[in-house]
């Protein structure tokens, strides 16, 4: 029974799951019993599984969960006959309300992020955004795979920026710029969900007041979050987490005890801080702190330091943004 | 690591059930579809993610589903959880997506150049690094298989959650995720050296063959 007759993959995963009948399955055990190579297999089959077990789930980023959430306002706006509805545009504090940057009390400045990219030309020897990620454009497996690549690169700012212009679209009344990107965002690859003129009166009717606190003065951004942060999110592109949260506005005590931190930071690594958010690190309160390593590749440092006497809580990092 | 779709954990367990906000929402309640998305889109995002294999994609089909939960919320019939029914809307979209697109079977060395082109940064982790070894993994399993196993295994829900889900009997799951498994062992073995899961695995291992 036992003999030299070995079983293949396949008859092993019908035994593991319990699929084989009582006979063979007696009969593939006592095979297993005295064959190493076929144990082996079996082991491989349970690595599996252990590894698919072990496979981090992250959560759905923030610009998809905006973008769905636009889709079904849209939907709900066209089945009511596609009336304008102003009273019907999305409560973006309720849809919000959870998210951990709405707790903080500040004033959103939601365009510093995008205009960052392009206002330290001294930072960066990168041109263009395009320019910075080259790495699975750069390669080519086959003609599908590069038509791929590129509508998956293009596609992707898609939903990555309606996370900021969103965001946008609640602190600033009426601004052109913000309403145009909505626009331009919700046109891409959604089928026949979207109607832009949701997405515009939108940016017209929310009501939250507006008040500019000029950052102008800070070479990096500064978000308060409060968002608790894991190693293994810090290994997550950043702007996901940082780019929707409202940018801190400068002059409070807080914000001066922060740039503190920031600089003790910045003198230790010798790159240009980036972005900051205040934030916890496995529930103890932290500044994330992210410096261009190479801007080019969308590298960063990231330092997570205590608030009060800016120490390291782990080592610095590499991220993405 | 994740919860099977009808069991929340009583902490989390909200005060109104799922079944009473797709109620208001057909009832005309503008808000209680948001309070569903909220509540599932993580599950939602994380098995569109893995059945895909790509987030634009994944992305897509998601906000197809949720989109078209919406409009069929109607259709529900309160026998099935309504988990397990978004959970299905979802796969579905995702295999719709792959039917429509025709998303073919990669060869192996199309996953080498799949790795290079996602080259991790220096000093990231073997975890991210496995990430992506499962994902180009997955991508070469018939999509009945990879659904059944980004359900069962990684997902974590039981074969008779994912035989409700796939509107399959359990005996198909267990036999798509046993040939899934064959598939995919040549391909992960080598993992087990780079993760600790060895102990894990001949723990599991040994039980087996010692029935």
């Amino acid at each position: 029974m036992t003999g030299d007759t070995h079983y293949d993959l396949d008859i092993l995963a019908e035994l593991a799951e319990g699929l084989l009948d009582v006979d063979t399955a007696r009969q593939v055990r006592g095979h297993l019993a005295v064959c190493d190579p076929c144990g082996e297999l079996l082991a491989d089959l349970a690595t599996v599984r252990e590894v698919l077990a072990a496979t981090p789930t992250p959560a759905m980023p923030m610009g998809v969960a905006l973008r769905i959430d636009k889709a079904l306002a849209a939907e709900a706006e066209s089945r009511k006959g596609g009336g304008v509805g102003l009273a019907d545009t999305p409560d973006w504090d309720e849809l919000m309300r959870d998210a951990p940057w709405e707790r903080a009390a500040e004033v959103p400045e939601p365009a510093r992020f995008g205009a960052g990219k392009v206002a330290e030309p001294a930072r960066t020897d990168a041109p263009g955004q395009d320019a910075t990620e080259p790495v699975r454009l750069g390669v080519v497996a086959d003609d599908g795979t590069i038509v791929q690549a590129r509508r998956t690169r293009a596609r992707r700012r898609g939903w990555a920026l309606p996370a900021v212009a969103a965001a946008a679209a609640v602190a600033v009344v009426g601004t052109a710029l913000a309403s145009t990107s909505l626009l331009a965002s919700g046109g891409g690859g959604q089928g026949d969900t979207v109607a832009p003129p949701v997405a515009q009166s939108k940016a017209v009717s929310t009501p939250t007041p507006v008040e500019r606190n000029p950052t102008r003065a800070r070479s990096y951004a500064l978000t308060d979050s409060q968002h608790n942060y894991s190693d293994q999110e810090l290994r997550q592109p950043l702007e996901g987490v940082f780019g929707p949260a409202p940018i801190v506005g400068g002059g409070t005590s807080d914000a001066a005890s922060v740039d503190k931190c920031v600089n003790r930071v910045a003198d230790r690594s010798k790159l240009p801080t980036y972005a900051v958010d205040q934030g916890q690190y496995n529930g103890q309160e932290a500044l994330v702190i992210a410096s261009w390593k190479d801007k080019a590749a969308q590298k960063l440092r990231i330092d997570i330091v205590d608030p009060f006497n800016c120490k390291n809580l782990r080592k610095p990092a590499l991220g993405r943004w | 690591m994740n919860s099977p779709p009808e069991t929340p954990s009583a902490a989390e367990r909200p005060a109104v059930t799922d079944a009473e906000l797709l109620t208001a929402h057909i009832n005309g309640d503008t808000h209680a579809f948001s309070e569903i998305v909220k509540r599932h889109r993580d599950r939602m995002w994380a098995v569109a993610l893995r059945t895909l294999g790509d987030p634009d994609e994944a992305a897509d089909a998601v906000q197809d589903a949720f989109v078209s939960a919406y409009r069929k919320a109607a259709t529900f019939r309160g026998e099935a959880a309504v988990t397990t029914w978004l959970h299905r809307i979802v796969v579905n979209a995702c295999l719709d997506r792959m039917r429509r697109k025709s998303v073919r079977p990669v060869a192996d060395d199309e996953l080498i150049e799949a790795a290079e082109r996602e080259t991790p940064l220096p000093d990231q982790t073997v975890e991210r690094e496995v990430s992506m070894e499962v994902s180009a993994a997955l991508k070469l399993l018939p999509s009945d298989q990879r659904a059944a196993l980004v359900l069962v295994d990684m997902m974590g829900y039981s074969v008779e959650d994912a035989a409700h889900v796939l509107q399959v009997p359990s005996g198909t799951v267990k036999s798509r995720c046993a040939r899934g498994r064959a598939k995919l062992a040549p391909i992960l073995s080598h993992l087990r050296n780079r993760t600790d899961l060895n102990r894990v695995s001949s723990a599991k291992g040994a039980e087996l063959r010692d029935g």
